[in-house]
């Protein structure tokens, strides 16, 4: 005999607003999480591979006889690879992916934020991201013995706080290219990775491009923040860094606030385009 | 067995270079491949000069140079056989479909190869000419010896397929973050090849695992190729005569045919146990 | 915003650019073509038609997916290009042949996911995952991977999620796509015990199957080419053939020459024709019973021999024949 279908007759009120974003968010962190403690090759793939191709760069300039502050800049470049690979494979060209299994149609369709799915992915990620930066960071630094000259961990703390933020903005606004987009936007993004690296100066100070060339970098947060960091953390940084710290703080705030608040509206923008040309269901292109 | 051969092979190297090239338009497939490869350089040439005082004469910036111009031989190809795996498995869905045909799979892999070898000498072509134009790399073409140079590409290249059958077929028993392995493979490899620097460099205990490298004797091949004389100024290697370096490079490469084949059967029998065949590692 | 429609549009069109055509080739195909809908509140609605008529088009607009080229449909009282917000609260989509969310994780899990992207707090979430799992009989699945899943059993996975936000509207397009009788029998009466639960609640089903649309649907549009032919209820489609005569008669294999001097008999209203191995199968509305008498004489003067003869009642199939001139399988192969 047939029962009523009574749960769904009983409930609160569904979250909205912040709350909904919030839920959102940890929902979709939820599966990476989930995924990671599962199938755990992920450990030697995401950590220790990588620390041996920043150990590579290690000894190119050990070949070269380079002062061992560098030695120190390229275990902070291969720890800081980590949040840019990140963002663009675990966060931003993950809706390809989504694109492509069906799911990105379930998250428009339902009543929250693109922002919040992304962000999911991103947190759900971290645990992968944080571990293989702080492999690549202790390893680096205790093989081959770097020292370093702090001279402000509340500076060192707002310069990676207010990168990760203009980062993770940034990256959102390169996700929305996922929805019109497909494999173009997939190749693009590969393409786009040693430019990026070249560009951020992740293994040498981007002083070395000139003035000119290094304030056009200086649109890619990480730029900006390995450099300030390199200033705050090693004893040579000052002498090679670009700016000054508290200007690149400034324009790292600004970047931040910029990128942020950018992604939300291209993001909807770039959502209601994909509807008008109906790219959001387009698969296998 | 030739018609198997054939039968995976060609439509193999077909579909691959569709995919690899139609994309996009061809002017921007143009750009992205000269962006990546001159973007991937220009990273140790602004390494090279923010250190040193040497210039672009010193010997050890031509081999800083041409190893990582050639190495963008071994992500094409060796990272390219797990790229080539996950995209059938997971963009295409179609891996079970090859699986269920009448091929060879490993033939069908070395096919696949084809089209990332082009697009790898597309790549580094780009590279050694922006050498020789733009980063002052002493390169004089006149000067090559071409049979040795040939001689070695195609060894090193049939070799780097076999490593990529290896790493490709692992790649079919993962699911968590997959399209990783291939890069990363290839970028820790970088590590003790002396691509970027002399093996030499290495602590002692991890000096044998360069010797043990395929890439090690390829690569100085190619350097003696290419530079003549000017190679000479890199030790490690020196004493070694290009036959010696030849007999060494093929001795390695039928290994790896060897551990290829015993990989692929072992990793596809545990793909096939498992269900990995239309696996998603999408999460 | 209340209204009494649950789905409206009014001359929703969607015309889509193709890329990459060449010189001679038509650079935009239509999808979608003048369609005029009311769906009143607590009707399950059907939208039958081959492949390729518009109908995934058409679900893909009211589910705010798809922007229209011209035209406006509102669903809940919301426009879906203005207040997609809106809609979005109040509607879920279950596609047939697909899955949703992720391998690794079990069927809870995934479907608790899917219930907060709505808003659900955890307690319920989970109340309804019980409930529904038990409707559907995956109760005993719940911690299953979904990677472990087969299609049958993923494809109920993906009703469960598509109900567990209780939405308003339902739009189910081709749900039973890939299942087996069985799995077809339980989804159809899984949906056919929520709206009898849930009274006020709509589903907008589309189907290619005629029976599904039969057996659920308080009304059916028929849609083809991007237009809507016709929409009623099953019963009252297939009333417009009741003066009709309807057979179906097997004769050995007929010849082009045969099949075109048949379509011109007086009386002979429709007729389709499907060889099959060593006979051809004719399906033929007729006017009246007594042009039965002609039709069998046209058969045997082309050396027909009739095999089998069967009156029968319309069906949906008949309507859509009446209204388009030719069988669903043959307008797909016409469409593509």
């Amino acid at each position: 005999m047939h029962k009523p279908m009574n749960a769904l007759n009983t409930y609160k009120t569904p979250d909205r607003g912040w709350r909904l974003f919030i839920r959102t968010m940890l929902a979709r962190a939820y599966p990476r999480i989930i995924g990671q403690q599962r199938e755990k090759a992920w450990l030697f793939f995401e950590t220790f591979l990588p620390f041996l191709a920043t150990v590579g760069y290690i000894y190119v300039y050990r070949a070269m006889q380079a002062p061992e502050d560098y030695i120190g800049f390229v275990v902070m470049g291969g720890a800081m690879t980590a949040f840019w690979l990140n963002v663009m494979w675990l966060m931003a060209s993950q809706l390809y992916w989504e694109k492509e299994t069906g799911n990105l149609a379930l998250y428009i369709m339902a009543p929250n934020s693109l922002m919040a799915i992304l962000f999911g992915m991103a947190l759900g990620g971290m645990l992968a991201t944080c571990t293989r930066a702080a492999i690549i960071t202790i390893l680096g630094v205790w093989l081959f013995n770097i020292q370093f000259s702090v001279s402000s961990y509340a500076q060192l703390f707002l310069v990676f706080t207010l990168t990760m933020a203009a980062l993770y903005g940034l990256g959102m606004l390169l996700s929305s290219l996922f929805l019109l987009w497909g494999r173009e936007a997939w190749q693009i993004s590969n393409a786009l990775q040693e430019p990026i690296y070249f560009l951020s100066g992740f293994y040498f100070p981007v002083k070395s491009f000139g003035f000119p060339v290094a304030m056009v970098s200086s649109l890619l947060p990480l730029t900006l923040g390995m450099d300030a960091m390199r200033q705050l953390v090693f004893a040579s940084g000052p002498t090679l860094g670009f700016l000054s710290v508290e200007y690149e703080i400034g324009i790292l705030l600004a970047l931040a606030v910029i990128f942020l608040i950018a992604a939300k509206y291209w993001l909807d923008f770039m959502e209601k385009l994909a509807i008008k040309e109906g790219t959001l269901t387009d698969r296998r292109r | 067995m030739l018609s198997t051969f054939r039968r995976s092979f060609i439509p193999a190297a077909w579909l691959g270079w569709q995919i690899e090239s139609n994309w996009t338009d061809p002017f921007l497939f143009l750009t992205f491949s000269i962006v990546k490869p001159v973007a991937s350089v220009l990273i140790l040439v602004f390494m090279y000069h923010a250190v040193s005082t040497a210039g672009t004469e010193s010997p050890i910036y031509s081999y800083i140079y041409l190893g990582n111009a050639f190495y963008i031989y071994v992500g094409a190809v060796m990272a390219g056989a797990s790229y080539s795996i996950l995209d059938d498995r997971e963009r295409y869905r179609s891996l079970k479909y090859i699986y269920i045909a009448p091929v060879n799979i490993p033939v069908y892999l070395f096919g696949r190869a084809v089209a990332r070898f082009i697009t790898g000498t597309i790549a580094v072509v780009i590279t050694l000419t922006a050498g020789v134009l733009f980063f002052g790399v002493p390169l004089n073409p006149a000067g090559v010896d071409w049979l040795t140079f040939f001689t070695a590409l195609l060894l090193g290249v049939v070799c780097l397929t076999c490593m990529g059958i290896v790493i490709g077929t692992w790649t079919m028993t993962i699911r968590t973050e997959p399209w990783f392995i291939g890069d990363a493979a290839a970028a820790a490899l970088y590590l003790f090849s002396g691509a970027i620097f002399p093996i030499t460099v290495l602590p002692v205990w991890l000096q044998p695992l360069g010797y043990v490298m395929p890439m090690t004797y390829w690569l100085e091949l190619l350097r003696r190729a290419v530079l003549g004389e000017g190679a000479a100024a890199f030790p490690t290697l020196a004493a070694w005569s290009n036959a010696e370096l030849f007999g060494v490079l093929t001795i390695i490469t039928i290994a790896f045919a060897i551990i290829a084949f015993a990989a692929f059967r072992f990793f596809d029998r545990r793909a096939r146990e498992e269900g990995m065949l239309d696996a998603q590692s999408n999460f | 915003m209340p209204n009494s429609f649950a789905i409206q549009t009014e001359s929703l069109s969607r015309i889509y650019k193709i890329r990459g055509a060449k010189k001679n080739e038509p650079k935009e195909r239509v999808a979608l073509s003048d369609v005029n809908l009311e769906v009143p509140r607590g009707e399950f609605f059907g939208l039958l038609g081959p492949n390729g008529a518009g109908k995934t088009t058409l679900i893909k607009i009211l589910t705010t997916l798809l922007a229209p080229t011209s035209g406006r449909a509102l669903v809940a009282g919301y426009d879906v290009a203005r207040q997609t917000h809106e809609v979005r609260r109040r509607i879920n989509m279950v596609s047939g042949g697909e899955s949703s969310g992720y391998g690794l994780l079990t069927v809870r899990e995934n479907l608790w996911m899917f219930g907060q992207f709505y808003g659900l707090d955890t307690k319920t979430a989970h109340a309804r995952i019980d409930e529904l799992l038990a409707v559907v009989g995956l109760s005993d699945r719940a911690h299953t991977k979904t990677s472990d899943l087969s299609t049958g059993l993923r494809q109920k996975m993906n009703i469960v999620r598509g109900f567990i936000t209780d939405p308003e509207v339902v739009f189910l397009d081709e749900p039973t796509l890939g299942l087996d009788v069985g799995a077809s029998r339980d989804v159809r009466h899984f949906v056919q015990q929520w709206m009898k639960d849930r009274p006020g609640r709509n589903i907008l089903l589309t189907t290619h199957y005629m029976v599904e649309a039969e057996e659920l649907c308080d009304r059916v549009a028929i849609i083809n080419g991007g237009k809507v032919l016709a929409c009623d209820s099953p019963a009252n489609l297939k009333r417009r053939l009741q003066r009709d005569a309807i057979f179906k008669l097997e004769v050995s294999p007929l010849h082009n020459g045969a099949l075109t001097a048949f379509g011109g008999l007086p009386g002979l209203r429709k007729f389709t024709h499907a060889p099959q191995d060593g006979k051809s199968e004719l399906d033929l509305i007729l006017e009246s019973d007594e042009v039965l008498a002609g039709v069998i004489t046209a058969l045997t003067s082309h050396n027909a021999t009739l095999l089998n003869l069967q009156k029968r009642e319309p069906t949906l199939e008949d309507v859509f024949v009446d209204l388009v001139g030719m069988s669903m399988t043959e307008a797909e192969k016409a469409g593509a």
